[in-house]
């Protein structure tokens, strides 16, 4: 079997203080392929976040193993994140953002590098501006920018298109599997969208809350690419969205804590 | 793609521009102007002399060459210590905030020190160092590490943690985090430090030039006080004020232009 990229093993993960503690992971185990896209999916606070946060090896997990390349997770190496609010940077330009993402490159090479990758999500003409001067969709495209110049093997996405308009947001994920064709790299990227997931995903895994756990996982089996054709008019397609769809609307309405508990 | 034009516009220029503002200043000016030359003829006994007695008591030490002298005394005080005070001060002050263990140990003697009159301490410095620039140096330095070291302290500590992690992210070198986000975002900060460290710095320049060997401007201040040359003590005493204004002004621009990301319209 070829060895996984990424492997979690009976990984739990808490917060808090010892009277209030929260789990937000609880024994999940993962596994996923080189090159492999896998979306996360699930309710609001069933870990998601804290799964990536992982992976990317900024938090160690108090039970259970993360290895990457079969190591544990050293932040950068090989690994950019993309996070769920932008995390740009007020004083420096948009430019500058992308850039310092490359520490290992010389000041003008990571420039360069920077200038290439702002023009692929279509920000060239801001380059020299602060993220303040820029939109909401404009900041999500240069986060984007900004993991994707680290040209990173494991790309981790944290509702990268959430701000996005429903058109920006189509292209942006027509945009994003055009760039793994062209530079293969394993994707683990969460979101709330049932039908981002369908699009992006070889595999989905349905995360549920409270504590966080894997409650199912779903190999989408569309062919690729999946930019040149309506991959929403298959038949399988609209079968696998109304499951998902289910399972989520149960988590949500069996869930104690949730906002709409019991409304089934 | 349509740029949103609801985000929160960040602009903090004054209404009309820096013309009118210079406008409005010289006007306020002209009206102290004539509040002091109002003064100077309806206090009895010359205790305020007039803005022309004043001018000409200008004229007079400047072509004497005393208020060049003095001048450059105080400044050399002013800025040796002020210096000193900064070079100590934001090392200092950032290494509280990014140790916690260090900064809460010591951060409590900090603030006792701050409360502490620092002309308490002149004899005990004269006792140490003499009389002179050391000295006085030092008795300036005082006064302004304390607000420089202060506000770094907690420009450190307000640091923005979401940030330090998406840097840590992409293998950013704590030292590259600290230059590149820490430092920066402690920059607002800093700014009030040494505007607070420079107003205090001078008051201690005077200070010290009262208590120690007199010289400088303030020697001078006391040497037109004690013998009732009032226009020349008004020339000392506007000399300082222009000092402190060109300081804050100064600092105030530097600032302006690195927190140019704040009040830039869109492009
Ligand atoms: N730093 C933290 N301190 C305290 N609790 C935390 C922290 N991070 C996460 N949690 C808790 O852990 C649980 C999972 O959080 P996480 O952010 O991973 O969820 P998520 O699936 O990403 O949610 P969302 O979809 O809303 O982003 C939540 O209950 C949250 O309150
Ligand atoms: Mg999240």
């Amino acid at each position: 079997m070829i060895p996984a990229h990424v492997l979690l093993s009976g990984v739990s993960r808490g917060f808090g203080t010892a009277k209030a503690p929260t789990l937000a992971l609880s024994q999940v185990s993962l596994a996923v392929a080189r090159g492999e896209v896998v979306v996360l999916l699930g309710p609001s606070g069933c870990g998601k976040t804290t799964l990536l946060r992982l992976v990317a090896g900024l938090i160690r997990p108090d039970a259970g193993g993360v290895t990457v390349d079969g190591q544990p997770p050293q932040p950068g190496d090989g690994t950019a994140m993309v996070f769920q609010s932008f995390r740009l940077i007020p004083w420096k330009t948009a430019r500058d953002n992308v850039a310092f993402a490359l520490p290992r490159l010389g000041r003008a090479e990571a420039r360069e590098r920077a200038e290439h990758y702002l023009s692929l999500v279509g920000l060239s003409r801001f380059a020299k501006s602060w993220p303040a001067q820029l939109s909401g969709g404009m900041r999500q495209r240069l986060a984007l920018a900004r993991a994707l110049a680290a040209e990173p093997t494991l790309l981790l996405m944290d509702e990268p298109f959430a701000s996005l308009d429903a058109q920006s947001r189509e292209l942006m994920q027509i945009e994003l599997m055009r760039l793994m064709a062209a530079r293969p790299a394993t994707v683990l990227f969460v979101t709330h969208s049932v039908d981002e997931a369908l699009i992006l995903a070889d595999r989905i895994v349905l995360m549920s809350p409270r504590p966080g756990r894997i409650a199912e996982e779903i190999a989408v089996p569309f062919p690729r690419p999946r930019w040149n054709h309506d991959t929403r008019a298959l038949p399988d397609y609209a079968l696998l969205r109304r499951h998902l769809w289910e399972r989520l609307r149960d988590m949500v309405l069996n869930d104690p804590a949730s906002d709409f508990h019991g409304r089934g | 793609m349509a740029r949103s034009d609801t985000a929160p516009g960040r602009g903090r220029r004054p209404p009309g521009g820096a013309a009118t503002l210079t406008v409005l200043r010289l006007g306020f000016l002209a009206l102290l102007i004539l509040l002091w030359w109002l003064a100077s003829a309806n206090v009895p006994r010359g205790i305020i002399p007039s803005p022309a007695a004043t001018t000409m008591a200008a004229a007079q030490l400047w072509s004497e060459g005393r208020l060049q002298t003095a001048l450059g005394q105080s400044l050399a005080v002013y800025g040796t210590g002020l210096l000193a005070a900064i070079a100590v001060g934001i090392p200092l002050g950032a290494l509280m905030g990014a140790v916690r263990i260090f900064g809460r140990t010591v951060d409590l003697f900090v603030f006792a020190l701050a409360a502490t009159p620092r002309v308490a301490f002149i004899p005990l410095i004269i006792l140490l160092l003499g009389l002179g620039i050391e000295a006085k140096a030092v008795i300036v330095f005082l006064g302004a590490v304390m607000p420089i070291i202060l506000n770094t302290y907690a420009g450190v500590l307000a640091r923005d943690a979401d940030l330090i992690e998406m840097a840590r992210s992409t293998g950013a070198s704590p030292v590259r985090i600290a230059i590149h986000i820490v430092l920066p975002g402690a920059l607002p900060f800093l700014v009030v430090g040494l505007r607070l460290g420079a107003t205090i710095g001078l008051i201690n320049t005077v200070v010290a030039e009262l208590y120690t060997a007199v010289t400088g401007l303030g020697g001078l201040l006391a040497l037109y006080g004690n013998t009732f040359r009032m226009a020349e003590y008004f020339v000392i005493v506007l000399a300082l004020a222009m000092i402190g204004v060109i300081v804050t002004e100064g600092l105030r621009l530097i600032e302006a232009r690195l927190s140019r990301w704040q009040t830039a319209e869109r492009p």
